[in-house]
């Protein structure tokens, strides 16, 4: 119901909930000596706004869609995405019909050019004395 | 990388460090600012337009942080455009305002801005809502803004008369921006002004050698007195 522009700022805060063990303390025998780093909530204040940002302008559009026309229509909005998904697409990965509901028909994104890839895992290791480097190889005399 | 302070990204961003006003008088609305965007004590633009279009009778001023305004007076232009639709007529003054005060209250810990929002609509004719950093909503007959306002409380409290005319409100505003623009730091440059009333917005420009001068001083070269001494002594008889 809130019209939150931008995503909020995770308060700053730390939980030993993940890790532990019968007493409610940190379980040492499992998951080691116990590090604060390991424990706070939310590392850095940009990579949770960037990794909330589209989902914060989502909801701010549909909770105005609703303060106009009534609940019906972010129900509509949300019930068409999901018919859209429904029977997943045999024969890749790319959804026309969610891109044109979500506005992303038009636009080229990084995320169509590296199609789910990361950027990491297509750089494959390669000797240097494979032979397309063109350096003979070294044979002992 | 990681700890990046996000209040320190908006210590460096480009401010409206402003003046801006609208005044309500019998046919409309008056609203007026100045034109000055700073960046630090760099002017990024000197003839900024401050007065931005929400609906064809709904206008706001805006002050504080550009990118927070701009963000915010988009959003509001988006939903008044749909509003409109669904209710058959022009949205009312009251409306934008309440959609104003509810994203600057609702997002008060990211947010810098200042607005003051103003129109001619049917129900209520002319209105001014001053919605000040925070987000709380005030409806008065006239409203002052930014931070070269705080300079002309004074000059608006004394001057200020209920059932004013076009012209005279519109001195009144001129004045009033022409004060606050010589004495504020972060504002300057043209005064720029709306008039909106039931027919028509006109816009009105003031360029910067033509504001409204006030109290300059005197010159202390030059224009003392020209003799060296008065007329009415004689020159004094030296003996050749």
């Amino acid at each position: 119901m809130a019209l939150r522009v931008v995503p909020a700022q995770a308060s700053k805060s730390a939980s030993v909930q993940d890790t532990a063990g019968t007493f409610g303390l940190h379980n040492t025998l499992q998951y080691g000596p116990r590090t604060i780093a390991a424990e706070i909530k939310s590392q850095s204040s940009l990579k949770d706004r960037l990794e909330n940002w589209e989902e914060t302008q989502d909801n701010l559009k549909l909770n105005l869609q609703r303060n106009v026309h009534g609940i019906h229509l972010p129900m509509r909005t949300l019930m068409e995405r999901k018919l859209v998904t429904m029977h997943p697409n045999i024969l890749g990965t790319s959804n026309l019909h969610l891109d044109i509901l979500m506005g992303r028909d038009e636009t080229i994104e990084p995320a169509d050019v590296f199609l789910g890839k990361s950027y990491f895992s297509s750089l494959r290791f390669v000797p240097y004395t494979s032979p397309q480097f063109g350096i003979p190889p070294i044979v002992a005399p | 990388m990681d700890r990046i302070d996000m209040n320190r990204l908006k210590s460096g961003e480009v401010n409206l460090g402003t003046s801006i006003m609208a005044v309500q008088f019998d046919g409309g609305v008056i609203i007026g600012a100045d034109s000055r965007t700073t960046t630090g004590s760099y002017i990024a633009n000197r003839v900024t337009d401050k007065l931005t279009h929400v609906h064809d009778r709904i206008y706001c001023c805006r002050s504080g942080s550009a990118a927070d305004t701009q963000a915010v007076a988009d959003i509001v232009h988006y939903y008044l455009q749909m509003h409109a639709q669904t209710s058959g007529g022009p949205p009312t003054v009251h409306v934008a305002a309440s959609l104003f005060q509810r994203l600057c209250y609702e997002n008060k810990d990211a947010l810098s801005a200042g607005i003051i929002v103003a129109g001619w609509d049917k129900e209520k004719g002319p209105s001014v809502y001053n919605i000040p950093v925070g987000g709380g909503l005030f409806k008065q007959p006239w409203a002052i803004g930014g931070s070269g306002s705080t300079y002309v409380y004074g000059y608006c409290d004394a001057t200020f008369k209920e059932g004013w005319g076009r012209d005279e409100t519109i001195e009144f505003v001129k004045n009033t921006l022409a004060l606050a623009m010589s004495r504020d730091g972060s504002s300057g440059g043209v005064i720029r002004m709306c008039v909106i009333t039931e027919d028509s917005v006109e816009r009105l420009f003031v360029p910067g050698d033509q504001l409204p001068k006030f109290w300059q001083g005197k010159e202390v070269l030059g224009d003392g007195p020209k003799k060296a001494y008065p007329e009415s002594e004689v020159a004094m008889a030296v003996e050749a």
